[in-house]
């Protein structure tokens, strides 16, 4: 590879150049050139002295030598054909020796990493589900939750149509860690109605791993981690771009997503990205979901350079929306949510309109990003990454007087978040991680809101240390593990109802906490500490060529987030108030995942099976009724309890014949509370999905169909209540219902997506249609399933141009 | 690096904060429900139902007697300032609906002098004449509805709408 032909002649040229020398011109410069990349000698790089005949040339060592240098200065430079060059300026007064490394040229090596193809796998231990750039871009206008549903083990808790948390293994919120860009976003502890905050064509891949796998990123991640990876940027002077529009005629909407990139062969890039999308009321298959509008905006840009071995990047974020929340699903008490489980139908449909009016929700989400990364050797490298989260969430609700436009919650989390890690190739068989992890945060409630805080003010510190490493003597084995500590200090400032303070104890458990006294009201600041350890071991083993085994332990451990502690207040939608638990606990969850895979060149199959016991499981359950002055209110409280969940995700993919592909994937969740001797709440029931897809040989026409069957779930625990009702003069006592999870249902969905390639790039047209048979079916884990069924067909035309 | 550093400048500012975070008086708060029951050759009785003590009170009528019921919506949560939150409901005809529903008692109830009319001129009964038919013990229950469907109903269901006050006094109609 690095042969040059006039290397003969060049080594006649030094020995000529040599007999030239002058009095002063006795000293000799030696040493190797090497490759940067892999410290490989380089063979056949010239070494010359600017305004000299100087020369000297690389052997198949590496080895140079220059004869007969002059004392004083010398400028050196080091050139190869496939290398960036290297200018030196060395002062000569002696015999120097001076090693050279050598970098290939950036092309080159975006070439090999090409090669390479798709992503790095976080945990070769653990089985992880992907999604590529086409599988994004076909759902570009949908959220997070929604694209990952159709991953075995994937599910999302949904409150309404547009609102959706995703659900790992039955798992959420702060359980399941969202990673974009190498950092953690911080915006799920506000509860289980609200949604992430990202726009997904920000990114270019998703990996989900379902269990604490990556301890760099956090080691409270119960469920899992979703790791969000941005674009890869082309190392050669190019611009390129990529435009979507959809439109859908469900909520006569649609989004335009655009994103340009460019980029240098000296490593600098610069890319932005712009993307809109509004929908008016969807449409249920019976009626219209009035105030189901949403309207989004985001903003995006990245500035770096990157040369393979090291690099920085600063980006900037910013995400915002507009949810309207069904209008029927705001209610006042019990009663009234006894009227809308009697109803067929929302109790209020108005015709269609593009207004969001409240109940709504209302988003800013704003990250700006820095990192830097340095492969100083073969062996070592260096990434550093700093990143500032500003979020600020703001709920508005019905309200008398005027001030239906006034937030009832009104929110802003900031964070300023560090990784830093150190890898370490000690050689070919061990590798080595370290790192540290600190986090500061600051949440304020605008009181302004004239509601009391669901969240109080708070601040919360977070340092940890990982250390994680892999052992891998040969192709087919593969030994895994890691350990991470963490130190949380959560300093909140809360205002109690003295009377709640008082019956609930903590007046006498918690007086240390006690601040000052308000009458009515009491400002507490409760400080707690938590210290968490979370461990992880596995090894990935080949058997013959085509069977995979993997084996994953994993030990996590989570504080209480802070709705789980201090959450206060009545919730809107589901007629309960909500209480957090001052003397929760910390999470401790021991899980097991196996994983069995096939690959053949007509089946894949995939088999993870897994158990998961966790110890002072953190939930949400009545306790009781409250009596208000709009009557009788069943109170939730959060408590802890001893849990045991097993499961199991499928996989198969079979290639039918050449064109003709065929796959099915299938969940089962089990999920039990042992104390109470109960199943758990909100656990998703068992899913299939399946997919046939045909590929025209000419026109390359895909054409796919696709079909979910959800089943209803049968175990769940009772949580229904019991109201008193005047009927017609007389007082009936009737059961309030929310605890029987709805039917099962099966949904169909077609694509169609024609290239059109133009100029060797490659546009997309494709047609969506999702319920294909305008099904009308509720979702047990849509908290507002209550209210009005999910959404019926949506036809959906794309357009994708690359450029 | 510098950007970095500039950011946690600001990190160290915007953690100095020594103050504590501003009390909240709730704004939309109803604490308390008052029947003022006037009758001619009768006693007069206020009634209240109050979100701290929330005992059932008890309202005493004469059968077959008439009884002007005026309804107000307090907010005693300071009780240096108490709010009449009546004013609010007034201002707001078209949003709000008084609605009384009995058990174990008949009793009819119209609109009454100085009561409030919405714009399409249905009473919101804030005032009403009540008149009981018989003897016997029984339950009023007291609601304020907000953003009804309909003003004119003769069920709670029937209205639609948030329940917004749902307070039961229990009644005692005597011969």
């Amino acid at each position: 590879m690095y042969t040059v032909k006039h290397f003969v002649p060049l080594l006649l040229l030094i020995l000529s150049v040599s007999t030239l020398k002058g009095q002063s011109c006795v000293f000799t410069i030696e040493g190797r050139v090497l490759d940067l990349h892999d410290n490989t000698p380089i063979f056949g790089a010239i070494i010359k002295i600017e305004g000299s005949d100087l020369f000297g040339q690389s052997d198949e060592q590496g080895y140079y030598k220059i004869n007969s240098v002059c004392f004083g200065q010398a400028r050196l430079i080091v050139s190869h054909i496939s290398c960036d060059p290297i200018d030196r300026i060395v002062t000569i007064r002696s015999n120097t020796k001076m090693d050279f490394e050598l970098e290939h040229h950036i092309n080159e090596l975006n070439e090999i990493i090409i090669l390479e193809d798709g992503l790095i796998q976080v945990n070769s231990s653990v089985s992880e589900s992907q999604l590529n750039v086409d599988q994004l871009t076909r759902l570009s206008n949908q959220n997070l939750a929604e694209t990952l549903n159709n991953i075995s083990g994937v599910s999302s808790l949904k409150t309404g149509s547009s609102i959706a948390k995703p659900m790992i293994h039955g798992l959420y919120g702060s359980r399941v860690a969202i990673i974009a860009d190498g950092m953690r976003m911080q915006d799920q502890e506000w509860g289980a109605d609200h949604a992430p905050n990202i726009d997904l064509n920000g990114f270019e891949s998703v990996q989900v791993v379902k269990g604490a796998a990556a301890l760099k990123y956090g080691g409270d991640t119960v469920g899992g981690m979703i790791l969000l990876s941005p674009e890869r940027i082309n190392l050669k002077d190019s611009l390129y771009g990529k435009t979507i529009f959809n439109g859908v005629d469900n909520g006569k909407g649609g989004s335009v997503s655009t994103r340009l990139t460019k980029s240098f062969d000296n490593g600098y890039f610069i890319s932005g990205l712009l993307n809109a999308k509004q929908f008016g009321d969807l449409q249920a298959p019976d009626y219209s979901l009035t105030n189901t509008g949403l309207k989004e905006s985001n903003i995006g840009f990245r500035l770096g350079r990157t040369k393979i071995l090291k690099g920085w990047e600063v980006n900037y974020r910013r995400f915002q929306n507009s949810t309207g929340i069904l209008r029927s699903a705001h209610i006042g008490n019990i009663e009234d949510l006894l009227r809308a489980l009697e109803s067929n139908s929302p109790l209020r449909i108005e015709p269609f309109d593009y207004e969001i009016n409240s109940p709504k929700q209302k988003a800013i989400h704003q990250n700006i990003q820095a990192n830097y990364f340095n492969q100083y050797s073969d062996r070592a490298k260096l990434t550093v990454d700093y990143n500032y989260q500003i979020s600020n969430r703001k709920e508005y609700d019905v309200r008398r007087g005027n001030r239906s436009s006034q937030a009832a919650i009104d929110l802003t989390l900031k964070t300023h978040d560090f990784l830093g890690s150190i890898q370490w190739k000690k050689d070919f068989k061990w590798n080595f991680e370290w790192g540290v992890n600190a986090m500061l945060q600051d949440n304020f409630s605008n009181p302004e809101t004239g509601v009391k805080r669901l969240i109080p003010d708070h601040q919360k510190y977070q340092a940890g240390t990982f250390i994680s490493g892999n052992y891998r003597p040969s192709n087919n084995f593969s030994w895994e593990w890691g350990f991470r500590f963490d130190q949380i200090v959560l300093n909140a400032q809360k205002f109690y109802d003295t009377s709640n303070w008082i019956s609930r104890g903590y007046n006498i458990r918690y007086t240390e906490f006690e601040q000052k006294d308000f009458g009515t009201q009491i400002l507490t600041n409760p400080r707690l500490n938590f210290s968490n350890i979370s461990a992880q071991t596995g090894f990935a083993l080949e058997i013959g060529e085509s069977v995979e085994t993997t084996f994953s332990y994993m030990l996590t451990q989570r504080a209480p987030n802070v709705s789980e502690l201090f959450s206060d207040g009545l919730h809107h939608s589901l007629a309960t108030i909500e209480y957090g638990f001052l003397g929760l606990q910390k999470e401790t969850s021991q899980k097991l995942i196996l994983g069995i895979n096939k690959k053949s060149e007509f089946l894949g199959i995939s088999i993870d099976p897994y158990l998961n016991r966790v110890s002072n499981f953190i939930f949400i359950e009545p306790s009781g009724v409250e009596l208000t002055i709009r009557g009788a209110f069943p109170v939730w409280e959060y408590q802890s309890t001893e849990v045991l969940m097993w499961g199991m995700d499928a996989y198969a993919k079979i290639n039918l014949a050449k064109n003709l592909k065929y796959n099915i994937n299938a969940a089962y969740t089990y999920a039990q509370d042992i104390l109470a001797a109960e199943p758990l709440i909100s656990v998703p029931p068992f899913s299939l999905f399946q997919q046939l897809s045909y590929t025209f040989p000419k026109s390359e026409l895909e054409i796919e169909m696709a079909h979910s069957f959800t089943a209803t779930q049968s175990r769940f625990p009772d949580t229904n209540f019991r109201v008193n009702r005047i009927e017609s003069g007389v007082i009936v006592q009737q059961e309030v219902d929310i605890s029987t999870p709805p039917d099962g249902y099966h949904n169909f969905d077609l694509y169609f997506s024609l290239p059109l390639t133009k100029n060797n790039l490659k546009s997309t047209l494709r047609l969506i249609v999702q319920n294909l048979t305008n099904a009308s079916y509720n979702d047990y884990l849509n908290r507002l399933r209550f209210y009005a069924t999910e959404i019926g067909r949506a036809v959906q035309l794309q357009l994708v141009f690359n450029y | 690096m510098l950007f970095a550093s500039f950011a946690l400048t600001s990190l160290f500012i915007s953690c100095d904060k020594d103050e504590d975070p501003e009390l909240i008086e709730e704004q939309e708060l109803i604490t308390t429900v008052v029947l003022n029951i006037t009758s001619d050759g009768a006693a007069n009785q206020t009634v209240r139902w109050n979100m701290d003590t929330n005992q059932t009170p008890t309202i005493s009528l004469q059968a077959n007697q008439q009884y002007q019921v005026s309804i107000s919506f307090l907010d005693e949560s300071d009780p240096a300032d108490t709010e009449d939150i009546t004013e609010e409901v007034k201002e707001e005809a078209d949003e709000h609906q008084v609605f009384y529903e009995f058990s174990g008692v008949t009793i009819s109830y119209s609109s009454g002098q100085g009561d409030v009319t919405d714009s399409a001129n249905n009473p919101l009964y804030l005032n009403s004449i009540w008149t009981a038919s018989s003897a016997g013990t029984g339950t009023a229950r007291v609601y304020l509805i907000h953003e009804p469907t309909t003003k004119t109903s003769t069920s709670r269901g029937g209205f639609g709408g948030e329940t917004d006050v749902e307070v039961d006094f229990t009644v005692v109609v005597s011969e």
